[in-house]
């Protein structure tokens, strides 16, 4: 899985002096044609896309493939001479077009064992068929309704098979069925679908008499359009429809059956490699070739553990040592396969393997401590496959297998592996777009930076997680924050040092526990939604990677950098952060500015621009009242349309603190007549000291009322702000007014809202009958001497109203 | 009954034209009901005496015969009705014009008074006066805030909306009479429903009664109906006015019988021939037949009533009986006194067949083959020629496609899709006995691409739709009401409902590897609940009994029961599909429309066909054989005087517009022009379109079903004006007709005009043209000098006949 990296242009790497009309941003590869080539030769490919002039080099996920020449065809295409090698392994290789500015997305190219040849229209017909040798690959393409008939020789007994590589070539979603005919248009064997090849297919036959025969290939429900590719391998090979068994212990030297070949079945000797690897696959091989898709086989740390038949009921469970991986094959209708261990107490995670693996087995796997319950079953968690977690004693168990539809066959085969739980993390970086491979890989220009969100998954593992990133270009810096427990998402920003050479590589992402002493897996995985259609946009092929694809590009036309902010972000405030913008001569296009990550609780703008040919622009970041109050990292992306395409770079990490307000305020409301004035008043309660005078206003007035802002101080505790009402002000209850408070801290502002409030404008109120006496008896109330006024809320006021009126009725008989 | 063999046809047309005074002699009477048991002193039936003569004519002497009881201690007899004295039995005779018959009679506790009930005494009277129906208090929110449930589902719940709803201000037990229940509906308070019944009269009395009696519930141990009998059940009527009673009795489940007849609902299906009083009396109008239905709880029963001309003299002419397809409609058509028509020319009969069967029109060769053909029996062999063509296959993939909705959407791929579609033309065109795949569909399990029989549960994922389709598509049967409350016109009670959707609620689905694809399984879990009462139903088939589906798919054990001779519709209602392709109409039409109240034209005729076709092992070809071989299939469509009215006893042929899918075929086939649909290949005929979504503007005009529902109703066959203007302006002939250039080829072989019309009509028609077409259509070709114009004019102008347009 080591990448290989193709340098033969590094000589251009240290040509500098780049003007800005070279600039170009980041390539688009659309196709890869033709779609693969035959191992141990050298063939010419095309690279169709956007921005390709510039290519540097092919970054292949896999070994086996190295590019002898590059050869620009137009801005946006170039033909690369590729050699195979003769070993190279059979099957997918994920490519990237690394160009002086950019990382292109990934395609797909395939390696095969037979020379590879074209197909050649007309072949629609049954009676016209193209004439092939046997042993070729087949490069060709199914357009509308189209069918593609090809003619193949054979001798009595000789093996023909035939199998279509189609949606696996990810160019688009193209359903093949394949059928190999005899002269009499009887069907001698056809595939549409098969578990182990999804929706690609193959057919083979052992030729019952010398002659010809006829291979069809077309689309299962007669579409087909001219971006339908496919390889069709017709040979001699073998080509068995399952493995048994279907997966080793690492290292282990063993022989495996080949199940479902026409000719029989055979076995085979394999050497297992020692660490465990998610990919491997064997190959069916023997004297008529080598199968062109290799079976997916797992790898395990424990020794194989095979079912023998009688096996279907409990007293006839094969008994196993645990820990081992089970084997079996669920042989026919209605079969169910048992075994019987003795656990050993912990916890593990179970998985049986079997449609993953390309079996036609939809398993229902049961776990039961013997002579009494289920401990656990489970039909689809894994996929069709089955997976549960269990916590094993020390005592005797009963595991039982078999089909979801009570089905079977030959090549129903399964394997059930115990996995002891152990924690692990895995990293990702979130789509942009939906189906998108936008921003998949990082493409930093020289002396500039990059900045993406990573999301760390934690599997069965707490605490403190760092981020490690390996085999970066040289030149390059990842700046990240400690991922402290419970935090899940994160801003990384690459950085590549002026000096750095331009170049490219595969990295590896790691997130590993702070804490060296704690186990923990780790995983990076990104991927390439290559085919999707319908139902509801259903992915059809993906190319799963577990490397990240960096590269040093050409210097950016600009650069961003954020002044960070001394003064803090207070829960429910906000900060205006300074982007400064540095141009190179001669760039004066608009620079859009976006968030990389917020962190929760936090909200930005979605975008700002810096205009053109200005270098300032400030970027709103506020904070909610549950925004955590500690400091944390993050970064702005900006991005700018330049005369080659959108150039990207981020600032650098830079730091905010979230920290509880300064000053908290307790509103009251207040209800005035229209035409007249009111008050409201403000208690004000300080957490945090601030420097010199604090400024605080209400804001979102109804029309035609006023009040003036107010300044206060560390030590005010109270501010009255007096409501002017005009006659002409709007009747009703206005809420959402807020107020509104800056102080300063470091020299900076801080933003805060203290809270709402909300003012009852109310028509002005009939004349009042004045009662003379209570008003005469307020008066004569001992007033304290020097006590300041107090002032009554409006519940008070209201009180003593209601008061008044009384009395002055109690007082109206008398009169 | 049957007519002298010298008698010709045109000899009984006149026979027919003249009528004469009746000379038919009395053979027979008959009493009804057959016997008469009466309990307490509240029982009484009313007895019918009906004569029948030699003629066939039947005719209610119920006043003029002489009803004694044998013995007067046990009952007596007042105005036709018989009431209790006391208990013990006896007979009651009758005579008339020199016939007597007797009846037994048995009387039990006759002193005894019986107890008021609620659902056996009340409820009757909600259905009989409409209180209960959609219109009235019976609609889903009631009628002026009270609600009834519709037709009387639910009679707790209506017993809990009278006496507990508004605290029971519906009921008044001090002064009953008060009751809001009996003021309204006896109109002494404004009710928009009107005046129901009458202070004093039976009803009024006893739902007085039961107020009386404290407006108690049941208890629930009482009785059940079991069932209702009709009287009387058969019966042909002599001219317009003559009069007929009918009597209903109902069984119960304690044993006992009561006449129920004034707690009926009475409908006709025709009521221009006959017409039936609120109180059961029927009077005749037209000549015609008619089906007398009469409802009581939740069961409708049917009389069969045919309206004859007064004193009509009628004589069968001799037909010839190929099958007993002949036998059963002669049988029915001697009944109505209908002189079938002619069997039809070679000519008719090459065009109609190769429509029918096969979908496209006879070449010219076979044409002319056909015609040159001296063998007695060449019609059977054109038969056998074509059914054994991959053509004929292909009709009733068509046919099925629509009926289990093969059609492609956002859920249902297109891979889907063709995949089922192959599968039904696979099992179609091996010929697997209809029992066997509709098993298959019906109980399939796995991928939907895997097995594509399990695209009948891709399609429609809703338990209670499941349930519609399957017993609509293979059973006939509408049970759609049924969901909501019991079936008005129809024996279909919610508990059968749901106890048939007990069969469709374990299915489970799942993805797997393809995203098109589903996986349907046995769940083996789920069940349905009867919305009243919230109980769990057994799986019960449809019309039959409770089903054992322990520890079994309950789809399997349902498709087994289903597509077997248990379940009494399969085979008629196939039967009725298949005919119903051959005659334009079913012997129950619609086909998908089996109910009580929509009898079978010739239910003889149908059961017969059913049991054939079961016989056959379920082999369609062979019932189609025997149609297509049979002279009513042959018959002319040309009518004569006294079959000319009808339009369901298949007395003549009917005129039936061709199926878009085959019409168009049919143009491509004469016009020598291609199709391309998407798809398919270049030059596919119509019918071979495996997606219903797939359609064009020539097919969505000429009625191609959408397969969005599994309704009969969905392929459209009536002729309206786009259709016209289509043919006469559209792409589908003018274009066909430059762009197949099937004249100019013809005039390059150096055809005469003549023989070019001749093709054309012989293509097209099946015939050569009248003498008088010929000469004026030659006349025109003579007068043009674009010889190719003129015929290309004529050839438009026959595709845009009514006789192309039509299956004749």
């Amino acid at each position: 899985m080591n990448n290989s990296i193709s340098r033969f242009l590094l000589a251009f790497v240290g040509f500098a002096g780049i003007t800005l009309s070279l600039t170009a941003a980041s390539p688009n590869l659309g196709s890869v044609l033709p779609r693969g080539a035959q191992r141990g030769t050298e063939v010419e490919v095309t690279f169709t896309g956007a921005r390709l002039e510039d290519a540097k080099e092919l970054l292949f996920y896999k070994k086996g493939i190295e590019t002898t020449k590059l050869t620009p065809v137009n801005a946006n295409q170039f033909k690369a001479t590729l050699k195979v090698e003769p070993n190279a392994d059979l099957g997918e290789y994920g490519v990237r077009v690394r160009t002086a500015t950019g990382i292109s997305e990934l395609r797909t190219f395939y390696v095969g064992a037979l020379p590879v040849i074209q197909e050649k229209e007309p072949n629609s017909e049954f009676s016209t068929p193209q004439k092939i040798d046997m042993n070729v690959t087949v490069h060709g393409v199914v357009s509308n309704e189209d069918a593609d008939y090809f003619l193949v020789e054979a001798k009595k007994g000789q093996r023909i098979s035939a199998e279509v590589e189609g949606m696996r070539l990810g160019t688009t979603v193209f359903d093949p069925f394949v059928a190999i005919i005899n002269m009499k248009r009887f069907e001698l064997n056809s595939r549409d679908d098969a578990p182990m090849t999804l929706q690609d297919c193959f057919a083979s036959i052992v030729a019952p008499e010398d002659g010809t025969y006829v291979i069809l290939v077309r689309e299962s429900a007669y579409g087909g359009n001219g971006n339908c590719y496919y390889r069709l391998h017709v040979g001699n090979f073998p080509r068995p429809t399952g493995v048994y068994p279907t997966g080793g212990q690492a290292g282990q030297e063993l022989e495996v059956t080949f199940l479902g070949d026409p000719a029989g079945s055979f076995k085979q000797k394999i050497k297992l490699p020692t660490v465990a690897d998610p990919d491997y696959r064997v190959f069916a091989q023997d004297a008529g070739g080598i199968c062109p898709s290799g079976i997916k086989f797992s790898i395990s740390n424990h020794p194989n553990a095979f079912e023998v038949e009688p096996n279907d009921t409990p007293a006839t469970a094969n008994a196993v040592a645990f820990p081992a991986a089970f084997n079996g094959v669920i042989e026919k209708v209605g079969d169910v396969d048992c075994f019987k261990f003795h656990g050993v107490k912990g916890a593990f995670d179970v998985r049986c393997i079997a449609r993953k693996q390309g079996s036609p087995l939809d398993p229902i796997m049961t776990l039961s401590l013997a002579g009494a319950g289920n401990v656990a079953s489970n039909d689809d968690s894994g996929g069709p496959d089955s997976y549960f977690r269990v916590n094993l004693d020390d005592k005797d168990y009963l595991l039982t297998i078999s089909d979801h539809l009570k089905k079977g066959g030959p090549d129903y085969t399964y394997r059930v592996e115990f996995t002891p739980v152990q924690g692990s993390t895995f990293v990702q970086i979130p789509k942009v777009a939906q189906y998108s491979q936008e921003r998949q890989v990082i493409s930093v220009p020289k002396g500039n930076r990059f900045a993406t969100l990573m999301t760390v998954q934690r599997r069965d593992l707490a605490g403190d997680l760092k981020l490690i990133a390996e085999n970066l270009p040289a030149g390059i810096s990842m700046h990240v924050d400690p991922i402290l427990n419970g935090i899940d998402s994160m801003a990384v920003v690459f950085e590549a040092s002026p000096q750095a050479n331009i170049g490219g590589n595969l990295a590896e992402i790691k997130a590993l526990p702070a804490d060296t002493n704690v186990p923990c897996k780790t995983e990076f995985h990104t991927n390439a939604e290559l085919t999707f259609g319908n139902p509801g946009q259903s992915i059809y092929w993906r190319f799963n990677m577990s490397k990240l694809g960096i590269a040093v590009t050409e210097e950016s036309p600009y650069s961003i950098e954020v002044i960070e902010p001394k003064a803090p972000l207070v829960q429910n405030g906000s900060v205006k952060i300074k982007v400064v913008a540095k141009r190179k001569e001669g760039f004066k296009g608009a620079i859009n500015v976006i968030p990389v990550y917020n962190a929760p609780g936090i909200g930005t703008v979605s975008s700002i621009t810096i205009p053109e040919n200005q270098n300032e622009g400030f970027f709103t970041m506020n904070a909610n009242g549950n925004a955590q109050a500690r400091k944390w990292k993050t970064s702005l992306l900006a991005n700018a349309a330049t005369p080659g395409g959108t150039v990207w770079v981020s600032s650098q990490l830079f730091s905010i603190e979230i920290a509880p307000p300064f000053v908290a305020a307790k509103l009251e409301r207040v209800a005035v007549e229209q035409g007249k004035s009111g008050e409201i008043v403000c208690k004000l309660t300080n957490n945090t000291p601030f420097e010199g005078d604090g400024k605080i206003e209400l804001v979102g007035l109804p029309p035609k009322v006023v009040v003036k802002s107010m300044d206060f101080k560390n030590d005010t505790k109270e501010v009255v702000f007096k409501v002017e009402v005009d006659p002409a002000s709007p009747i009703g209850n206005h809420k959402n007014i807020v107020c509104a408070a800056t102080v300063h801290k470091s020299g900076e502002e801080v933003a805060h809202t203290l809270g709402r409030t909300e003012i009852r404008i109310d028509p002005p109120a009939a004349p009042k009958v004045t009662a003379n006496a209570p008003m005469q008896n307020a008066t004569e109330k001992p007033a304290t001497p020097n006590a300041p006024e107090k002032r009554l809320s409006r519940l008070e006021k209201l009180r003593l109203e209601q008061e008044e009126r009384e009395k002055s009725q109690k007082t109206e008989p008398k009169k | 009954m049957n007519s002298n063999s010298m008698f010709t046809f045109g000899a009984s047309l006149l026979m027919l034209a003249g009528s004469f005074v009746s000379a038919n002699t009395l053979t027979n009477i008959a009493v009804f009901p057959p016997e008469v048991n009466i309990q307490t002193n509240r029982g009484m039936q009313r007895v019918l005496v009906q004569a029948s003569f030699d003629d066939g004519i039947t005719e209610d002497v119920t006043s003029k015969a002489k009803i004694t009881i044998s013995d007067p201690k046990v009952a007596k007899l007042e105005n036709g009705i018989v009431r209790p004295v006391s208990d013990g039995k006896c007979t009651i005779d009758v005579s008339y014009e020199g016939k007597t018959t007797k009846i037994p009679l048995d009387v039990k506790q006759a002193q005894a008074d019986r107890p008021i009930s609620f659902k056996l005494d009340v409820m009757p009277i909600f259905m009989r006066t409409g209180c209960n129906q959609g219109g009235c208090h019976g609609a889903a929110r009631g009628k002026d805030g009270f609600r009834l449930s519709l037709f009387g589902f639910d009679p707790d719940g209506d017993h809990y909306r009278l006496t507990r709803e508004l605290n029971g201000r519906r009921i008044n037990l001090a002064i009953p009479e008060e009751s809001l229940l009996v003021e309204k509906g006896a109109g002494k308070v404004p009710h928009t429903g009107g005046q129901k019944f009458a202070v004093g009269d039976q009803y009024f009395n006893e739902i007085i009664r039961w107020l009386d009696a404290g407006a108690p519930v049941d208890s629930a141990s009482i009785a059940t109906p079991l069932s209702i009998d009709v009287y009387p059940n058969k019966v042909v009527m002599n001219g317009k006015g003559s009069t007929q009673q009918i009597v209903v009795r109902a069984k119960y489940s304690d044993g006992s019988e009561r006449d129920v007849t004034s707690l009926s609902l009475f409908m006709s299906n025709n009521d221009s021939s006959a017409k039936i009083s609120p109180d059961g009396l029927v009077t005749a109008g037209d000549r015609g037949e008619a089906f007398i239905m009469a409802r009581f709880h939740t069961f409708t029963v049917g009389s069969q009533f045919i309206v004859l001309p007064k004193d009509l003299k009628f004589n069968f002419p001799q037909s010839q009986e190929k099958n007993y397809i002949d036998t059963l409609v002669n049988a029915k058509l001697k009944n109505l006194r209908i002189t079938p028509s002619e069997v039809c020319s070679d000519e008719a009969f090459l065009r109609r067949v190769y429509v029918d069967l096969n979908g496209i029109l006879p070449t010219v060769e076979e044409f002319q083959k056909f015609m040159a053909n001296k063998a007695p029996n060449k019609r059977e062999q054109l038969v056998e020629e074509l059914l054994a063509k991959k053509e004929f296959a292909e009709m009733w993939v068509l046919k099925w496609a629509e009926l289990l909705q093969i059609r492609s959407s956002n859920d249902v791929s297109y891979k889907s899709t063709l995949l089922y579609y192959n599968w039904l033309q696979d099992r179609i065109a091996r010929n697997v006995p209809f029992n066997q795949w509709v098993q298959e569909l019906l109980g399939a399990s796995g991928g939907t691409f895997k097995n594509p029989a399990t695209n009948y549960y891709q399609n429609e994922r809703d338990i209670l739709k499941v349930t519609e389709n399957v017993a609509q598509v293979f059973m006939g049967m509408r049970i759609q009401c049924a969901q909501c409350h019991n079936h008005p016109f129809d024996r279909w009670t919610m508990d059968d409902y749901y106890g048939f959707a007990a069969f469709f609620c374990q299915i489970g689905r799942k993805g797997t590897d393809d995203p098109r694809e589903l996986t349907v399984f046995n769940s083996g879990n789920g069940e349905v609940r009867h919305p009243v009462g919230n109980r769990v139903m057994a799986p019960k088939f449809l019309g039959g009994s409770t089903a054992d589906v322990a520890g079994k798919d309950r789809r399997q054990v349902m498709a087994n029961w289903l597509a077997s001779p248990e379940n009494p519709y399969f085979a008629t209602n196939l039967s009725n599909i298949v005919w119903a392709h051959f005659f334009g109409i079913g012997i129950i039409n619609e086909v998908d429309d089996v109910r009580v109240s929509n009898p079978a034209s010739n239910q003889e005729l149908l059961n017969e066909m059913g049991k054939k076709f079961t016989e056959y092992n379920y082999d369609f070809k062979k019932l189609v054989r025997d149609i297509c071989n049979s002279n009513t299939y042959q018959r002319s469509t040309k009518a004569n005087e006294s079959n000319d009215s009808d339009l369901k006893n298949f007395s003549h042929a009917y005129i039936r517009r061709i199926k878009a899918e085959t019409f168009l075929d049919c143009i491509s086939q004469v016009t020598e022009t291609k199709n391309k649909f998407p798809g398919l290949p270049l030059g596919a005929r119509a019918v071979q379109i495996a997606d219903g979504q797939v359609s064009n503007y020539f097919l969505t005009t000429f009625g191609r079903a959408t397969r969005e529902s599994v309704c009969s109703c969905e392929v459209k066959l009536e002729p309206t004006l786009s259709q016209s203007l289509h043919l006469l302006n559209g792409d589908a002939t003018t274009q066909r007709i430059n762009q197949g250039n099937l004249v100019g080829r013809l005039l390059k072989e150096k055809k005469a005009p003549e023989e070019i019309l001749n093709e054309i009509y012989i293509r097209c028609l099946s015939r050569l043209p009248s003498a008088d077409e010929k000469k004026k259509v030659l006349a025109l070709v003579t007068a043009e000098t674009d010889k190719k114009r003129a015929l290309d004019d004529a050839f438009w102008a026959v595709l845009n006949t009514r006789e192309f347009m039509f299956n004749h």
